[in-house]
C-alpha cells in the first residue's frame, strides 16, 4: 500500500501521435511532443566519427546496428543525414521498448525535469493492451526508473472521469485510429470495444495524396530558405539536401498538411457527394515557403471519410489503403454496434451520454454531425446525446487531463500498485490491481 | 514597508523595493566565493577560495549558499532587521521542477520569518513591465534562454521551450575564439566577460556575417594586466551563434526559427496576439545590433507567422531588458500584496510547502 504524501504524480499519456506528461492536479500537461523518433543508424555512417560512440559494445552490436535516438520536437525538427522517422507502436501494440524508454526518459528528465524515483506514475493504456504489455512496463517501471508506485489505466475510463461521469460511451478519435469503448461504473466492456484504423494521421494522409494529385507540391520548412535580394522583396531559394529520408520528408510534410487539416476542414451535415460540393468557394492558405494554395471540396471530403470510409476509393493517391479502408466501418455505425453488444439494461443510459475525445475529435462540426447520424440510425425510443467539451484542447488532452484527476483524488491514494508490492508479488500482480 | 522583488539569475541577482519605474537597487554577481572557517591554518597556499554557483541554468541548485546570499541581500543590501521581515517576491525561469519552488518556499519561512511570499514566472513578468498580458518572450540569460508564449497572464508550457545554453556558452565560445586569434595572450573568463560585454555584436544579416568572416578591421584593447590583445571578427561570430547555433556546435535552428516554430503549435487565432507583442529580455539581448537583426530575420518568415518587438514605454528605465523581469515582479507586488492573495505564515503552517501551487501561478 502506497499512502501518498506531498509530492504529485506524474502522468504521461503516451498515444500513436503525440506524447502527454505533466503533473497530476494540473489542468493540461507541460510537455507535449510527437512519440516518433528519429534515428539514425550508426553502421550506414563512416567508422571514423564513431569510435567514440560506440566505446564499449564493439562485436555485439554488428547484428542491430547501434543507432543514436532522437526525441521530441525541437530534435526531430532539425534535419539530419540518413534520419529516418520510426513509431515505437505499430496498431496500438509496443514493437520497440527503447524507443518507448527513450521517450520517457524525455518527457520526465529533459521536460519535466523530473526524478522519476519520487513521484508515482500513472500511465494511461489503450484499452486492448495485453498482460504481456502491462508486464513489460511495470518492469521498465520499477527496475529501470525506480518509480514508488505505479498504476495503469484505459484510455476510455480517463476520458469518462474527465468528463465526471462513470458510465459513458466514450469515442476516441486519435491520431492513429479511433477506438469506441463503453465504459460502465469505471470498467470497459471489453467485448463491446470497436476500433478503425482510420485516425488524424489516416486523414492528413489522404489529404496530402490529394493536394499533391492536383499538383501542389508542399515542401518541407528545411527544403527552402527565404532571402531578401532587394528591400521590401523576397525569393524563395529551394535547398537541397540528398541524404534526407524518405520517411523524414513525409513526416515534415505531415506536420503542414496536418495545420492545414486543422485550419480548414470541418465535417461535412450532410454524407458528401461529388455533385453538391463542386461548386463551394475554395478557402486560401498560406502554406510555410509563403504560397497560397486553395483548399475547395476537400475541406467536406476528407473529414467524411470517418464516417464513410469507402471513400478513400475515390481519393487519387490512396489506392494502397483501399483494402483497409473497405474492411472499416464509418463512426455511427461503430457506435450501434458497441452499445449492442452490451446489456441491454445498460443501453440507454450509454445513448445519452456519449463522449467525444481525441485530437480529431477537436474538428468543426463533428460532434453535430456525429448527433445527427446516430439519430437516424439509433433505435426510436433512446434519447442519443453526444457530448464534447467546448474547449479544443480539452478534448485533445482529455484522456490526461482523465489521469491528472484521478491521480489526484484522495480515495485514488490507496489503489497504487506499490514498489514493495511489486518485489514480493512480481509483475504479473499487475492485473489484479489495474483492472 | 515595500515588498522586496528578487531575481536570482544564473549570473545577476537583482533585488530591490518593489517601486515598478526605476531598475532594482542591487544587482550584485550571484558566484560567490567559499572562504574556509578555519583562518588558523597555517600553510598559506591551502587557503583556495573555491567558487561557489548557487543558480545553475537558472535554478537554484546550493541551497546553503543560497541563504547566505540572500541574507546579505535582505538584511545587509536592503536593511531589513531581524524580527521584522517583510513580504517577498521571488521570479521563477520556465519549467521550473515543483520540487524547487517547494524548497524556496520552505527556506523562505523557516529560515528567514517572512511574513508573504509570492513567486511569478519570468516570462510573465517581462511582459507586464511592457504593459502586456499576453504575447511572447525570448528572455536570452546567462545560463539558459527561455521561448516563452503567454496569454492573458498564463504560459502556455505547450508552445514554450528552454534552452541550454546561454550568455556563459557565449563567452566560452569568445575565450576559443581569442585564444586562436591571440595565442600568446593569456586571459581569465572574468576578463573574457567583460571583453563580450563591451565588443560582441551581431551583424546585419547572413551575407554581411560571411563579408566580416572574410575581412574585418581589428581593434587593440589593453588587459587590467598590461596585455595588448587584438579584436576582429570574433566579436561577430559570438552574435551570429544566437542564430546559428551550429557555430556552438549544437543542432539547434536559430532563434527567430525556434520562436516561429513555437508559435506555430498554438492554435492559429492567437498567433496574431502572440506575435504582434514579441519581446525581448535578458542581459544577452542587449548585444549591439541584436535587436535590429532579429527583425531582419523575422521579416523573412511567412507573412501569417511574423515576429514584431514591442516598444517599452517611456516611463521605464532604459536598458530594460536587462531587468524586465524585475520591473514586472515589482508591478506584480504591488497588486498581489495589498490585496491578500500572496501565501501568508498562517498559510504555510497550515498547508505546508505545497501551498505554494496552488496560490502562486
Amino acid at each position: 500500500m502506497y499512502g501518498g504524501d506531498e509530492v504529485s504524480a506524474i502522468v504521461v499519456d503516451l498515444g500513436s501521435h503525440t506524447c502527454k506528461a505533466g503533473y497530476a492536479g494540473e489542468d493540461a500537461p507541460k510537455a507535449v511532443f510527437p512519440s516518433v523518433v528519429g534515428s539514425i543508424d550508426q553502421m550506414e555512417i563512416d567508422d571514423a566519427d564513431n569510435s567514440d560512440k560506440n566505446s564499449g559494445s564493439g562485436p555485439e552490436s554488428k547484428s542491430k546496428g547501434k543507432r543514436k535516438l532522437y526525441v521530441g520536437s525541437q530534435d526531430l525538427g532539425f534535419r539530419r543525414d540518413h534520419m529516418e522517422v520510426l513509431s515505437p507502436t505499430k496498431d496500438g501494440i509496443v514493437v520497440d521498448w527503447d524507443m518507448v524508454e527513450n521517450i520517457w526518459d524525455h518527457a520526465l528528465r529533459k521536460c519535466l525535469l523530473v526524478d522519476p524515483k519520487e513521484h508515482p506514475m500513472l500511465l494511461a493504456e489503450p484499452c486492448s493492451n495485453t498482460q504481456q504489455q502491462r508486464e513489460k512496463t511495470a518492469e521498465i517501471m520499477f527496475e529501470k526508473y525506480q518509480v514508488p508506485a505505479l498504476f495503469l489505466a484505459k484510455n476510455a475510463v480517463l476520458t469518462s472521469f474527465a468528463s465526471g461521469r462513470a458510465t459513458s460511451l466514450v469515442v476516441d478519435c486519435g491520431g492513429g485510429s479511433t477506438t469506441v469503448a463503453p465504459v460502465h461504473d469505471g470498467y470497459v466492456l471489453q467485448k463491446a470495444v470497436a476500433t478503425s484504423p482510420i485516425g488524424g494521421e489516416f486523414l492528413t494522409d489522404c489529404l496530402l495524396r490529394s493536394l499533391e494529385h492536383k499538383g501542389l507540391s508542399i515542401k518541407p520548412r528545411y527544403a527552402f530558405k527565404r532571402k531578401e535580394i532587394r528591400p521590401g522583396e523576397f525569393q524563395i531559394v529551394d535547398l537541397d539536401f540528398p541524404n534526407t529520408t524518405e520517411s523524414y520528408k513525409l513526416y515534415c510534410q505531415r506536420v503542414i498538411v496536418g495545420d492545414i487539416k486543422e485550419c480548414v476542414c470541418r465535417a461535412p451535415d450532410t454524407p458528401y457527394d461529388e455533385t453538391s460540393y463542386s461548386n463551394i468557394p475554395m478557402t486560401p492558405y498560406e502554406l510555410p515557403d509563403g504560397q497560397t494554395i486553395e483548399i475547395g471540396a476537400d475541406r467536406f471530403k476528407i473529414p467524411d471519410v470517418l464516417f464513410n470510409p469507402s471513400l478513400v476509393q475515390t481519393i487519387p493517391g490512396m489506392e494502397s489503403f483501399v483494402e483497409t479502408a473497405s474492411s472499416a466501418r464509418g463512426l455511427p455505425q461503430m457506435v450501434i454496434e458497441s452499445i449492442n453488444k452490451c446489456d441491454v439494461d445498460i443501453r440507454r443510459e450509454l445513448f445519452s451520454s456519449i463522449l467525444l475525445a481525441g485530437g480529431t475529435a477537436s474538428m468543426q462540426q463533428l460532434k453535430e454531425r456525429l448527433e445527427k447520424d446516430l439519430l437516424e440510425e439509433s433505435p426510436q425510443a433512446a434519447r442519443v446525446k453526444v457530448l464534447a467539451s467546448g474547449n479544443a484542447t480539452e478534448r485533445r488532452f482529455s484522456v490526461w487531463i482523465g489521469g491528472s484527476i484521478l491521480a489526484s483524488l484522495g480515495s485514488f491514494q490507496q489503489m497504487w500498485f506499490s514498489k514493495s508490492e511489486y518485489e514480493e508479488h512480481g509483475a504479473s500482480y499487475i492485473q489484479r490491481k489495474c483492472p | 514597508m515595500e515588498a522586496v522583488v528578487v531575481d536570482a539569475g544564473t549570473k545577476l541577482l537583482k533585488a530591490g523595493f518593489a517601486v515598478p519605474d526605476q531598475p532594482p537597487s542591487m544587482v550584485i554577481p550571484t558566484q560567490m566565493k567559499q572562504v574556509p572557517e578555519d583562518e588558523s591554518s597555517t600553510d598559506a597556499s591551502l587557503l583556495e577560495n573555491v567558487i561557489v554557483d548557487p543558480v545553475v541554468r537558472g535554478f537554484i541548485r546550493d541551497w546553503d549558499a543560497m541563504e547566505d546570499l540572500l541574507s546579505h541581500v535582505l538584511y545587509t543590501g536592503l536593511g531589513w532587521e531581524i524580527g521584522n521581515e517583510g513580504q517577498i517576491l521571488f521570479t521563477d525561469p520556465l519549467a521550473t521542477p515543483k520540487a524547487v519552488r517547494e524548497q524556496l518556499v520552505q527556506m523562505m519561512f523557516e529560515k528567514f520569518n517572512i511574513s508573504g511570499f509570492f513567486a511569478s514566472e519570468q516570462a510573465v513578468l517581462s511582459l507586464y513591465a511592457v504593459g502586456r498580458i499576453s504575447g511572447c518572450t525570448v528572455d536570452i540569460g546567462h545560463g539558459k534562454m527561455d521561448i516563452a508564449s503567454v496569454i492573458e497572464g498564463a504560459v502556455q508550457h505547450i508552445s514554450s521551450r528552454r534552452f541550454e545554453i546561454g550568455g556563459l556558452d557565449l563567452t566560452n565560445l569568445f575565450a576559443q575564439e581569442l585564444r586562436k586569434s591571440n595565442p600568446l595572450v593569456n586571459f581569465s573568463i572574468s576578463d573574457v566577460e567583460k571583453l563580450k560585454e563591451r565588443y560582441a555584436s551581431c551583424a546585419e544579416d547572413d551575407a554581411a556575417y560571411q563579408k566580416i568572416q572574410q575581412a574585418c578591421p581589428e581593434e587593440q584593447h589593453t588587459l587590467p594586466d598590461g596585455q595588448v590583445i587584438k579584436i576582429g571578427r570574433e566579436r561577430y561570430t559570438v552574435g551570429e551563434a544566437l542564430f546559428q547555433p551550429s557555430i556552438l556546435g549544437l543542432e539547434l535552428h536559430g532563434i527567430v526559427e525556434q520562436l516561429v516554430r513555437c508559435i506555430s503549435t498554438v492554435s492559429s487565432e492567437n498567433h496574431r496576439q502572440l506575435l504582434e507583442n514579441t519581446v525581448l529580455c535578458g542581459g544577452s539581448a542587449s548585444m549591439t545590433g541584436f535587436e535590429d537583426r532579429f527583425q531582419k530575420e523575422a521579416s523573412l518568415s511567412s507573412s501569417a507567422i511574423r515576429p514584431c518587438l514591442v516598444k517599452p514605454p517611456e516611463y521605464m528605465p532604459d536598458n530594460l531588458s536587462k531587468y524586465s523581469a524585475w520591473v514586472g515582479g515589482a508591478i506584480l507586488a504591488k497588486v498581489v500584496f495589498p490585496q491578500n492573495q500572496h501565501v501568508t505564515k498562517a498559510d504555510y503552517d497550515e498547508t505546508g510547502p505545497s501551498i505554494v501551487h496552488r496560490k502562486c501561478f
